[in-house]
């Protein structure tokens, strides 16, 4: 299994390259940004390119054919995804020390939680949809939802003043704490979703 | 003797296309020919056997395992030649090596040089960048790294120019000098069979239509030729399938002595070889 989460740093030899001047054009240009949204692109950066590299390739069949189960090449997925994540949130997070990009741990916080999210709605969509159309679909909801879901939340926040209330109302740590558990729970239920689906799965 | 793979009843239906109840047993220690039309179901019957597709009735075993139990222990002892390109195309053979070598228990680093230096392949070349014959030997180089037992090898002679063909011929019978790895292969270029194969299977629109010695198959089948008035609604039921020409015809029959009993000397019986078997079979009415 450690194998499987290993190969995904020899395929993106030349994107891992990119990682870093990528990280480091947005702290230098993009200053209006939330720093929490830079930790998310950087944590995306590797599952999501290793995804869209594979599914290039006949790699399916490549692993299918050597001695790997189907439940070890998703869990290495969804592990592996968890490995990365930690590691490019470090990466960043001396970057944009060193770019004197000023940053708190709750953004990085923020940016664990809601990658989680995009990950658990991401990920099953690899083993769905025919390839090609994948690495498309994920750039584009993910525009999207970057665009569009600030706003939706601050709709939320000025005029349905009850869940605003609800919301101020719990402590710090209880809402940190559901966050995280819906977080991880989507994330535990994507897995399963997603091992379901390439278990019965023909190539 | 023993069978390293074993179909019993095996069927796998899709939209348009079925294999049923495929019964095949491959021999260890020896090299099976497979042999079908484009479209006959030999790919479809090769990823059943790497557990690709599952099964939608019947039972595959190899190495008499499981596959629902044992996958790794049996692909541990499999290898695999596909027709298309299964590696990073990107990458080359030294990063395809880090990749796939961890994968198995039994991999010597010592042997894949070995075999790469032999094979004459490029290390530090992307594979995209590599001909069909030698995405075949790199295929063939990285399933002898891990001492396959079994090497499956899906038309690993299709789209190579003789020479090379020749030589890869030559290396798979090297391979198999030792006795103790069995090959399948499928092929529809069936002159390559003549010369490594001891059993030949033959799949028929899904079906398995016969899986023997070659020299059994050989013996069984024959060619014949005749004139055109010879032939009626009687005659015609001792043969496979007639071809019908404006002065005689040619027939394939797998029941010679009745042939003889009919004629006698007024036809020629010919050896039929792979690829008349092919062909006659795949017009024939029963």
């Amino acid at each position: 299994m450690f194998n499987l989460i290993k190969k995904d740093l020899i395929i993106l030899k030349v994107q891992l390259l990119l990682f870093i001047p990528f990280i480091v054009f947005f702290a230098v240009f993009a200053t209006h940004l939330s720093p929490a949204f830079i930790f998310l692109l950087a944590s995306i950066f590797i599952p999501i390119n290793a995804y869209i590299y594979d599914e290039q390739a006949e790699t399916n069949i490549l692993l299918n054919s050597l001695p790997y189960t189907r439940q070890e090449i998703v869990a290495a997925r969804y592990i592996g995804a968890i490995a990365y994540m930690i590691l490019s949130i470090g990466v960043a997070g001396i970057i944009l020390y060193l770019c004197n990009y000023g940053y708190t741990i709750r953004d990085i916080v923020i940016a664990v939680g809601l990658f989680f999210v995009f990950s658990a709605l991401s990920f099953p969509l690899f083993y769905i949809l025919k390839p090609g159309y994948i690495g498309l679909a994920v750039f584009v909801s993910f525009i999207v939802l970057a665009v569009v879901l600030p706003p939706i939340v601050q709709f939320l926040a000025e005029n349905l003043t009850t869940i605003t209330n609800f919301l101020t109302n719990l402590s710090a740590f209880t809402l940190y704490l559901s966050g995280a558990t819906i977080a991880i729970g989507l994330y535990l239920l994507s897995w399963i979703f997603s091992r379901t689906i390439y278990l019965r799965k023909d190539f | 003797m023993e069978n390293v793979l074993e179909f019993k009843g095996v069927s796998k239906r899709f939209k348009d296309f079925s294999v049923e109840n495929i019964n095949l047993q491959i021999k260890q220690g020896y090299v099976t020919g497979f042999i079908g039309a484009n479209g006959a179901g030999k790919s479809t019957t090769m990823k059943l056997m790497m557990n690709l597709l599952r099964a939608d009735a019947g039972k595959i075993k190899v190495f008499g395992l499981d596959y629902a139990k044992h996958e790794k222990k049996i692909k541990e002892r499999l290898g695999f030649v596909y027709d298309s390109n299964v590696f990073y195309e990107g990458l080359n053979l030294k990063d395809v090596r880090r990749i796939i070598a961890p994968a198995y228990k039994n991999w010597s680093n010592k042997q894949f040089y070995e075999f790469i230096e032999k094979f004459e392949l490029p290390l530090n070349k992307a594979i995209k960048t590599f001909s069909k014959g030698m995405q075949m030997k790199a295929s063939l180089a990285i399933a002898l790294s891990h001492d396959a037992e079994l090497i499956l090898m899906d038309e690993p002679t299709a789209g190579l120019d003789p020479v090379f063909r020749r030589e890869l011929l030559d290396i798979l019978q090297e391979i198999m000098e030792e006795g103790k790895r069995t090959l399948f292969f499928s092929t529809h270029i069936t002159s390559d069979l003549n010369r490594i194969a001891d059993y030949i299977a033959f799949i028929q629109k899904g079906k398995v239509l016969f899986n023997d010695p070659i020299y059994e198959v050989q013996e069984r089948y024959a060619l014949v030729k005749g004139s055109k008035d010879l032939i009626n609604r009687d005659t015609e039921k001792s043969f496979i399938k007639v071809e019908h020409s404006s002065t005689g015809f040619q027939a394939l029959t797998d029941d010679i002595d009745k042939v003889k009993e009919l004629f006698g000397d007024s036809v020629v019986i010919d050896e039929a070889s792979l690829e008349d078997i092919m062909f006659y079979v795949k017009g024939a009415s029963h």
